[in-house]
């Protein structure tokens, strides 16, 4: 599969460090970054890193029929985390776990990985995952 | 007074996966001599998950580094990036791993090369262009995803980490450097081509005419500037192919095992390559006391050694626990078998 390299490249900074906008107004965080907070319209926000934040898993989801390019990390494991602090709503791939180590409420933490890995001559697009902390997988 | 004195460790972080195979599961799969484990004093090895590679590594190692050093990641003046396991043949990891900790864009990034030893060289440099004053600090990293031809004997300790220091000004260091000295020469002990997806080596040549003359050359040549001996070191670290190695090299250079021991991490995750004597050190700083004087002598094929003097100061207890230790990642681990080993190393063919 290949990725449209501008797009790719213009969203890396936002992918390396989760890059989101916190609205000046009604104090809502949201990822991916916006220019308009998309809870109350207002256009005075912020941009915030929220790669120092751990999150809370909210829900997620088993994918095993997956997609071009993503076959070798079958089972996909696609998770909505809420950032501890800033109350931000993530959509990342969970990493470093199984399936049966997840529960509501979890909490995790982010890192960098390979997103998608365009096979053995194009690009490794990297970006966020979570993982359980650290010391709770010990 | 020696230019390396006025630097140090202002910060220091590693990185080890996960997942673990047992060397008995790569004895089975591949029938090698069941007490071959034994004879490398190494039990498990460290895997990189499907998701990672020596760029991903780096970035934990490096974020468990600045947060110890403390410093604002746009005052670092140069990623250097020492792995045998880049992602990309032609294309820099080091700005990747630049971007993503906020470091760019007025700094040097460059990826170097010398097997395992390109991170040890690239720190020595760091040592010369912080002392000369051009930049205020220097992020070194020695990552490998190192690989092995399965079935090849390499392949029982070719292992996955990463470490990461960042050098600064010695009023700043949690360690400062005394002295350091290299030796190098062209030894064809291991190589890989550039169409080849693993490396050869010479067996038994990587023994005596590599590990060892390279190793025993670079610390003589430090004790002949220093004037220092074994004595004088509380721990001594060298690169770790196996868990006999270094206890040997020790041994002949006159450091007890115990000055060793604390610094070995080969017996349980094996060989990380750039990332090997360097993961000695950061578990050693995480445990030193103030005062204490290390040895470290990384090595890499090709052949070269370069060792430091380096003395611990009272800033590595401020320090210290700002980030996950050496051991917590140690303690963090989950056995896979050979076959998911095998997905998530690639070594098996798959048309993508």
């Amino acid at each position: 599969m290949r990725i449209s390299i501008p797009p790719s490249w213009r969203t890396r900074i936002y992918r390396y460090r989760l890059t989101a906008t916190k609205c000046k107004k009604c104090g809502r965080a949201a990822y991916p970054p916006s220019n308009i907070c998309r809870y109350c319209g207002s256009r005075e926000v912020e941009f915030i890193d929220l790669i120092d934040e751990k999150a809370r898993l909210i829900t997620w989801t088993i994918i095993y029929s997956a997609m071009e390019g993503f076959e070798e990390k079958r089972p996909v494991v696609l998770g909505i985390l809420e950032t501890v602090n800033t109350k931000a709503r993530v959509m990342a791939p969970l990493t470093d776990t199984t399936p049966e180590e997840l529960r509501v409420g979890l909490m995790m933490e982010p890192v960098l990985r390979r997103i998608i890995n365009e096979g053995g001559h194009g690009l490794i697009h990297y970006g966020v995952s979570y993982r359980p902390l650290l010391k709770s997988t010990s | 007074m020696l230019p390396e004195e006025n630097t140090g460790i202002v910060g220091w972080g590693s990185y080890v996966p996960r997942w673990r195979i047992t060397l008995e599961e790569i004895v089975e799969t591949w029938g090698f001599n069941p007490e071959q484990p034994k004879e490398l004093r190494v039990v498990e090895k460290s895997v990189a998950g499907v998701d990672e590679d020596a760029v991903t590594m780096a970035w934990e190692a490096a974020r468990n580094a600045l947060a110890r050093a403390g410093v604002n990641p746009k005052e670092i003046g140069a990623v250097w990036f020492g792995t045998e396991s880049k992602p990309y043949a032609v294309k820099p990891s080091a700005t990747i791993i630049a971007e993503a900790l906020g470091i760019t864009p007025n700094a040097m990034a460059t990826d170097w090369e010398f097997a395992c030893r390109a991170a040890s060289e690239a720190l020595r440099t760091s040592i010369g262009v912080v002392a000369s004053g051009l930049i205020k600090y220097a992020l070194v990293i020695g990552s490998d995803t190192a690989q092995a031809n399965p079935g090849d004997v390499l392949e029982l300790t070719a292992s996955s980490a990463a470490t990461a220091l960042v050098i600064g000004r010695r009023e700043e260091a949690a360690a400062y450097f005394e002295a350091s000295a290299s030796y190098v020469t062209d030894t064809p002990d291991f190589w890989r081509r550039d169409n080849s997806r693993y490396p050869l080596h010479g067996e038994a040549f990587t023994g005596e005419p590599a590990y060892f003359k390279h190793i025993i050359g670079a610390v003589k040549a430090l004790f002949a500037k220093t004037g220092l001996k074994p004595s004088d070191f509380d721990y001594a670290v060298f690169h770790q192919p196996n868990g006999t190695f270094p206890i040997r090299v020790a041994e002949i250079l006159g450091f007890t095992k115990e000055k060793v021991l604390p610094g070995l991490v080969t017996p349980l995750i094996g060989n990380s390559y750039n990332s090997s004597a360097l993961i000695g050190l950061s578990k050693i700083l995480d445990q030193a006391a103030p005062g204490q004087r290390i040895l470290l002598a990384p090595f890499g094929s090709g052949a070269g050694s370069d060792a430091f003097s380096i003395v611990v100061t009272d800033k590595v207890m401020e320090k210290r626990d700002k980030a996950p230790k050496v051991e917590d990642y140690l303690n963090r681990k989950q056995l896979i078998s050979y076959a998911l080993y095998a997905k998530y190393r690639r070594l098996i063919n798959r048309i993508d």
